[in-house]
């Protein structure tokens, strides 16, 4: 042993759980004792004195006082305005709750010291236990009676005195205490960082990595934006064909409608389809161009406003969207005419088989029918098959 | 701040009369709004089309900021560019 080694002398050193449960039954106690609720300490000044008892352990502990001369220990230095911030309350709810700790002998005594702030002097009986600890920045004594508690695990405590501290990280054994108890692995297993020299397990890594992945910028619901944005300059350019033959767009003009067309026309490619749908969409929507330009030329009075008015999302008055009840009014008389064929066709044929001539002559009227409705309901039209049934009623059961 | 150096486009015309004159864009449709050119040349051509209709000979409208690239050009009422 090195005889110049001078042993540490012993350290004051108060256990924050010690105290704190002091600090608890002190208060409980006081407070059975008084019989009218007024006079009771509330959770406020519960904290208000928690929070007295925490800092006051924290400056002791860091302080390193002599347990020599642990009879005659200061008192807790400290300002007001600080332990209101502390709080998160006003200077003077802290005063209130000093005098009520005063009442209750929680503080025995409350000294002013002008520009040097406070010195609040608690109860020895809160303090009543104190721990002699030869080396205060010694932790792992302090965590280790955790640690065995915890077989294994230590559990992530709150801090009760508020420290600045590294990140942990939960999945490092370091400053755990813990011997882990990993099986054997082959050497090329275990990878070693070789910033940090953690040794890092990717095979206990099951869970998706919570970084941000940006989605597929190229892509609009698995579509790609490319293909989609073709669409868009390829309408704009049909349609200055065919509705502005005459109007020069310049390039900033162009940006700006191709804008109002993505915006309007083509919703902003929030519509749910791929590739085929938006192909037909597009069939549709050059239809509809037609529809415009048909309906422009029929008279000179019929109009349109400019393009950047036309394509605009906000005018509901004469915008493009109005062509959409028009097509869909087009589509329902092209259905209707179909229709109207479809039965000509079918009567056609039963007043052939009633004569006895036509390419049925041979059939039955069973088989005809069957063979007529398996034509018919294809076009899964209920209209049309009901347009069938009259037809069928006219020529089957009319003498 | 003068619209010579806000303005994204500005237009020169030609008049019959001899005189030339420089119009800048206002290029804001309200007074916080972003800058729209397209906006703004809009407004030039109405000016040309209609408040200066018949009276030059040419009028160019030219890019305000940069090299001043010409954006639209008309000759005796008919856009030529």
């Amino acid at each position: 042993m090195n005889p110049n080694h001078i042993a540490p002398t012993p350290k004051m050193h108060l256990d924050f759980g010690t105290v704190f449960k002091n600090t608890k039954q002190y208060i409980d106690q006081y407070n059975k004792k008084q019989p009218k609720l007024t006079d009771r300490l509330n959770a406020n000044h519960r904290a208000t004195a928690e929070l007295i008892i925490r800092l006051y352990a924290k400056q002791i502990n860091k302080s390193a006082i002599e347990i020599s001369i642990a009879e005659r220990l200061p008192g807790l230095k400290t300002y007001n305005p600080s332990l209101a911030s502390c709080k998160g309350c006003t200077v003077r709810t802290i005063i209130n709750h000093k005098q009520r700790l005063l009442q209750s002998g929680f503080l025995i005594e409350d000294i002013h010291r002008g520009a040097d702030g406070v010195e609040l002097k608690i109860n020895p009986v809160v303090l009543n236990k104190l721990k002699i600890s030869t080396q205060v920045d010694d932790k792992t004594q302090q965590i280790t009676p955790l640690a065995s508690f915890f077989k294994g695990r230590v559990k992530n405590l709150h801090p009760l005195v508020h420290v600045q501290q590294e990140h942990l990280n939960n999945n490092s054994p370091v400053d755990k205490l813990i011997t882990p108890q990993q099986p054997e692995k082959k050497e090329k297993e275990v990878f070693v960082s070789s910033a940090t020299g953690t040794p890092q397990e990717h095979d206990k890594n099951k869970e998706e990595s919570a970084i941000f992945t940006p989605k597929d910028q190229t892509k609009v619901n698995g579509v790609e934006r490319a293909f989609l944005l073709q669409l868009v300059r390829q309408f704009w350019g049909y349609s200055k064909k065919s509705l502005y033959p005459s109007q020069v767009f310049t390039e900033a003009e162009n940006t700006e409608i191709l804008n109002h067309i993505w915006r309007s026309v083509f919703q902003r490619f929030k519509l749910e389809g791929n590739k085929k749908q938006w192909e037909n969409y597009q069939e549709m929507l050059l239809k509809r161009m037609d529809m415009v330009a048909r309906w422009l030329k029929r008279n000179p009075k019929h109009w349109i406003p400019a393009p950047h008015l036309y394509f605009n999302e906000n005018n509901i008055k004469n915008g493009f969207d109005k062509t959409w009840s028009w097509y869909v009014k087009q589509e329902h008389q092209k259905k209707e005419i179909r229709n109207q064929l479809l039965i000509q066709a079918v009567d056609h044929e039963w007043k052939q088989h009633k004569k006895g001539q036509g390419k049925h002559k041979f059939k039955t009227r069973f088989e005809l029918y069957r063979l007529q409705c398996k034509r018919l309901s294809k076009y899964k039209d209920k209209q049309l098959l009901n347009a069938y049934e009259q037809c069928l009623h006219r020529n089957l059961f009319t003498l | 701040m003068n619209s010579s150096n806000s303005s994204l486009t500005k237009c020169i015309i030609w008049f019959y009369d001899g005189n030339i004159r420089t119009f800048y864009s206002f290029d804001k449709s309200h007074a916080k709004a972003k800058p729209n050119k397209a906006l703004g040349i809009r407004r030039l051509t109405k000016m040309i089309n209609q408040t200066f209709k018949g009276k030059y000979e040419t009028a160019i409208i030219y890019g305000n900021l940069g090299n001043g690239v010409e954006i639209a050009k008309y000759k005796h009422g008919v856009r030529v560019l």
